[in-house]
C-alpha cells in the first residue's frame, strides 16, 4: 500500500526521530511509520520554493508530523478531517488558510486534544511521541499551545491566579519548585506591557467581560508567559485593531527562536505581512490541498480559493 | 396591657419570678385545672415545653419588648412543631435534628472575653447573651436613654409583633430574647467604611444537651444614612464542635434614601443548629445589599424577608451555601415583596452540596399590583459534588403587575462546564486541579462580594479548607 518511494521517506522519518529514541514511546512502534503521505498530496514545499525555506526543510528537525489524519465530531460522528498530512519542523512558521468549514480550527483543536473531537485514523507524532495518546494537559506541558478562537470565560477564577497555576504546572513537570504570586509578577508585568494591555486585566476573572480584543491579547499573554515549542494560533487577528495586531505580531515574532514553531490560521494578509510564514497551506474539505510559500497567500487574497488546487 | 392569662395561678415556680406576661404549661401537667382547656386544641407539647423554658430563663427583660413577647407567646400557643408533611414552608427541610437532643439554656453570662474585632464599632453576643457593645451608634436596648432613638426602637419592636409571615422560630426568639442590640444611625450619617461588626460566638456546654440562644439585633438607618454591618456566627472554646442551637433575629429598617450593606457569615460547628430570621423593610429610594456565606452548622435554616415600603428601592442579594458534611442541611427561604413602582432587585443564590448534604432554596419574589416597572432578577446555581447530595430549589416569581421586567434562572449540575475544564487543560493544568479551582471559584464569586477584606479573607480561607477536606473523604 505504500507508495514506491516510501522506503526512502520511512528511512528519513526514522533518521529524523532517532534523536528522540531515548524518551520516545513511539520508538518501539514501527507500525506508525509505515503510514506515508499519499503521493498526490504533498505537504512539503515544492523544490522550486525559496532557498530559505528549502534550507529550513533540510536543516530543521521534525517537530510535528501528522499522517493520514482522520477526525470526527465525537457527538455526531461527522467527519471533519479526511486524511490530512502535515509536517512542521523546528523554527518554521506555517499559515493555514482555506474556506470556512474546511477544518482549519478542527485541526488545531485535534492537535491540542479538544474533547469534542475524536481521531478515527492516522497518526500524529510530536517531538517523537505519539500525540494522540496524550491528555490535553500533557500536550500543553509537552510544548503545544493553542490560542482559542473563542476564549472561554471562567467566572471567579482570577486571571493572574490562572497564569500562576499554569506556570506552576509547567515548573512541577520540570521538577522545579512552585513560584509564589509575587515572584512571577515582574515577568507577567513585562509581558502585559509588551502587549500594551491594561494591568487591570490581571485582577479580573479569566476572560469575563473582556472585549473581543482583550480576549485575544489575553491568549497571547498566556502564550508569552508560558512559552511553547509549537504555538497554534487560531485567528488571533480577528477582532483586533491594526495597532493591536502589530503588538501581537511583535510578541509572537519575539518568541520565535530556532527551535520554536508557529502555525496560524488567518483570513487576512496583514498578519502574514507581520509574521512571515515559511509555508502557506490551503485546506479544503478536511485536507491540505495545496502548499506553497507566501505568494500563495497573495494569490488567495486576489483570487480566492476557487480552483486553487489546480493552480 | 391586656395579657392573656392562661394558667399563671397554678404555677408554683413562677412565684419566684416577676409576674410574667404569659405562662406556658403543658396541658398534660395541668389536666385537672379547668383553665388548661382554654388552650387551643392545636397546641403542641414540644413547642410549649421550649416556650416555657425560654420564659423561665428570661426573668427581667425590657418592658419595650412586652408587646412583641406577648404577641409571640400567644401565637406559640396555637403553633405546632412544623413537619415536612404538615407545613409547606418546611416541605423539603427536615428539622428533626432540633428534637434529637434536650434543650438547655445558657445559665449565666459566660466569662469568656469578647473576641477581638478589627473594627472599632462592634457588638458581641456570647451564647445569645449581649455582653458588650462599642461604637457611637451602637447600644443595648436596655441602655438606650429615653429620647427619640429609644422611642423609635420601641415602635419598631412593637410593630414587629404584627409580623405576619413569622414562624415558630421567630416567636421563640421574641420570647427568649433578653435584650436587643440596637444600631441606630441618625439622619444623613454615613458610616459605610466603618462597619458595625456583630459577633455571635457560641459554645456548647458539653453535657449532651443543645444550648439554645435567641440573640436579637435591630438596625435603624434613618433618612439618607449609610451603614455597613458585618454579622458573623462562629464557635469559640470547643475543640470538637459544640452542640448548640442559635436562633437569632436581625431586623433592619431602611428609611428614605438610606443604604445598608449587610455581610453575613455563618461558620458554626457541624454539631450546631442555626435557625435565623433576617427581616428588612425598605422605604423609598433605599438600597440594601446583602451577602451571605453559610458554611457551618449541621442544620441551617435562614428566612430572609424583605418588604418594600416605597418606590425606587434597590435590593441586591447574594448567598452562597456550602455543604461539606454528611447529613448537613442548609435552607434559604427568601421572600421579597414589592408593592411600589420602579423597584430594582437582583438575587443570586449559589450552593455546593457534597457528601450526603441536602440544600434547599425557596426564593419567592412577589411583584404586586402597584409594583409597575419593577426590574427583578433571580438566579440560582447549584453544584452537586457527590452522587448522594440532594438539592431542592424552588425559585418562584409571583407577578401581578403588568409592566415589569422579571428574569429568573435555575441551573443544577453535577459537573463543571467541559469547555472551562478544557481551557485549564489546554494550559497544562490537570482536570482535578482544574475542578478544584472551579469549585473554589464557584463560591469565591459570592464571597468576594463581602466588602471588608479581613472578613472576606477569613471566609475564603475557611471555605478553601473545607473544600480540601471534603475532597479527601
Amino acid at each position: 500500500m505504500a507508495p514506491p518511494f516510501a522506503a526512502a521517506a520511512a528511512a528519513a522519518a526514522v533518521a529524523s526521530s532517532s534523536s528522540y529514541a531515548l524518551f520516545s514511546a513511539s520508538a518501539d512502534r514501527p507500525l506508525l511509520r509505515h503510514q506515508m503521505p499519499p503521493s498526490s498530496i504533498s505537504v512539503r514545499p515544492r523544490r522550486r520554493t525559496t532557498a530559505a525555506s528549502a534550507a529550513a526543510e533540510s536543516t530543521g528537525r521534525a517537530l510535528l508530523e501528522a499522517r493520514d489524519l482522520f477526525a470526527c465530531v465525537k457527538e455526531s460522528g461527522e467527519e471533519i478531517l479526511t486524511g490530512l498530512n502535515l509536517t512542521i519542523r523546528e523554527g518554521e512558521v506555517h499559515a493555514l488558510m482555506g474556506p470556512n468549514g474546511s477544518g482549519k480550527s478542527t485541526l488545531m483543536k485535534v492537535l491540542a486534544g479538544h474533547p469534542e473531537y475524536e481521531v478515527t485514523a492516522g497518526t500524529v507524532i510530536f517531538k517523537g511521541e505519539n500525540l494522540i495518546d496524550m491528555e490535553p494537559e500533557e500536550r500543553s506541558l509537552a510544548g503545544i499551545f493553542m490560542s482559542f478562537q473563542a476564549p472561554v470565560e471562567i467566572p471567579g477564577v482570577n486571571n493572574y491566579d490562572f497564569l500562576l497555576m499554569a506556570l506552576n504546572a509547567r515548573r512541577e513537570k520540570k521538577g522545579l519548585p512552585a513560584l509564589g504570586p509575587l515572584q512571577i509578577f515582574p515577568i507577567v508585568e513585562e509581558k502585559v506591557r509588551a502587549l500594551d494591555m491594561n494591568a487591570d486585566i490581571l485582577n479580573r476573572a479569566v476572560n469575563e467581560g473582556f472585549s473581543g480584543g482583550e480576549r485575544k491579547r489575553n491568549e497571547i499573554l498566556q502564550l508569552s508567559v508560558l512559552g511553547a515549542d509549537l504555538a497554534l494560533l487560531d485567528e488571533i487577528d480577528s477582532g483586533l485593531d491594526v495597532d493591536a495586531i502589530e503588538d501581537v505580531a511583535k510578541v509572537v515574532n519575539g518568541m520565535l527562536a530556532p527551535h520554536n514553531s508557529v502555525m496560524m490560521i488567518t483570513h487576512y494578509q496583514r498578519l502574514l505581512d507581520l509574521i512571515k510564514p515559511s509555508y502557506v497551506h490551503i485546506m479544503e474539505k478536511g485536507k491540505i490541498v495545496k502548499t506553497g510559500d507566501r505568494s500563495l497567500a497573495y494569490y488567495v487574497d486576489e483570487s480566492g480559493y476557487k480552483d486553487i488546487a489546480t493552480v | 396591657m391586656s395579657s392573656p392569662s392562661l394558667c399563671a395561678a397554678t404555677c408554683s415556680t413562677s412565684l419566684r419570678l416577676p409576674p410574667p406576661i404569659l405562662r406556658f404549661r403543658r396541658p398534660g401537667a395541668l389536666a385537672s385545672v379547668p383553665a388548661a382547656r382554654s388552650a387551643p386544641a392545636v397546641s403542641d407539647d414540644l413547642v410549649l415545653r421550649i416556650a416555657e423554658q425560654l420564659e423561665d430563663s428570661v426573668a427581667a427583660s425590657s418592658p419595650l419588648l412586652d408587646p412583641l413577647r406577648s404577641a409571640s407567646a400567644l401565637s406559640l400557643l396555637s403553633t405546632r412543631w412544623p413537619t415536612r408533611r404538615s407545613n409547606e414552608a418546611f416541605r423539603f427541610t427536615d428539622i428533626s435534628y432540633l428534637r434529637s437532643l434536650p434543650i438547655s439554656l445558657p445559665s449565666q453570662a459566660p466569662a469568656l472575653a469578647a473576641p477581638s474585632s478589627p473594627y472599632p464599632s462592634y457588638i458581641h453576643f456570647s451564647d445569645g447573651v449581649l455582653t458588650s457593645t462599642s461604637g457611637v451608634h451602637v447600644s443595648a436596648l436596655a441602655d438606650l436613654p429615653p429620647g427619640p432613638a429609644r422611642d423609635r426602637a420601641a415602635a419598631v419592636l412593637a410593630a414587629s409583633a404584627e409580623f405576619a409571615d413569622k414562624d415558630l422560630f421567630y416567636d421563640f426568639n421574641a420570647i427568649g430574647a433578653k435584650d436587643v442590640a440596637v444600631v441606630h444611625v441618625p439622619e444623613g450619617v454615613s458610616m459605610a467604611d466603618d462597619p458595625v461588626h456583630i459577633m455571635f460566638s457560641y459554645s456548647g456546654n458539653g453535657d449532651g444537651s443543645m444550648v439554645m440562644s435567641n440573640p436579637r439585633v435591630l438596625v435603624l438607618a434613618e433618612k439618607g444614612a449609610e451603614v455597613a454591618i458585618v454579622e458573623e456566627h462562629f464557635e469559640v472554646g470547643q475543640e470538637d464542635g459544640g452542640c448548640y442551637w442559635a436562633n437569632p433575629v436581625m431586623e433592619i429598617i431602611l428609611e428614605e434614601d438610606a443604604k445598608v450593606v449587610h455581610s453575613y457569615v455563618q461558620r458554626q460547628s457541624f454539631e450546631a443548629a442555626h435557625t435565623k430570621w433576617t427581616v428588612i423593610q425598605q422605604s423609598k429610594s433605599s438600597k440594601y445589599e446583602f451577602v451571605e456565606v453559610s458554611i457551618g452548622a449541621r442544620l441551617n435554616r435562614h428566612n430572609l424577608h424583605i418588604q418594600q415600603l416605597g418606590p425606587e428601592t434597590d435590593t441586591q442579594l447574594s448567598a452562597f451555601h456550602f455543604l461539606s458534611q454528611d447529613k448537613q442541611i442548609h435552607d434559604l427561604h427568601s421572600k421579597l415583596i414589592l408593592d411600589h413602582p420602579r423597584g430594582l432587585s437582583n438575587q443570586l443564590h449559589k450552593c455546593i452540596a457534597s457528601s450526603t448534604g441536602n440544600a434547599i432554596f425557596d426564593g419567592n419574589i412577589k411583584v404586586n399590583r402597584y409594583a409597575q416597572q419593577t426590574d427583578a432578577g433571580q438566579e440560582t446555581r447549584c453544584l452537586l459534588l457527590s452522587p448522594k447530595a440532594l438539592i431542592n430549589v424552588k425559585p418562584n416569581l409571583q407577578i401581578i403587575a403588568d409592566d415589569v421586567k422579571c428574569t429568573h434562572g435555575a441551573a443544577i449540575s453535577g459537573e463543571h462546564d467541559p469547555n472551562a475544564l478544557y481551557f485549564f487543560q489546554a494550559r497544562g493544568i490537570d482536570v482535578k486541579t482544574a475542578a478544584d479551582a472551579l469549585n473554589f471559584a464557584f463560591g469565591a464569586h459570592v464571597i468576594n462580594k463581602i466588602p471588608f477584606k479581613p472578613i472576606e479573607k477569613n471566609a475564603l480561607a475557611q471555605f478553601k479548607e473545607l473544600l480540601a477536606s471534603s475532597r479527601q473523604e
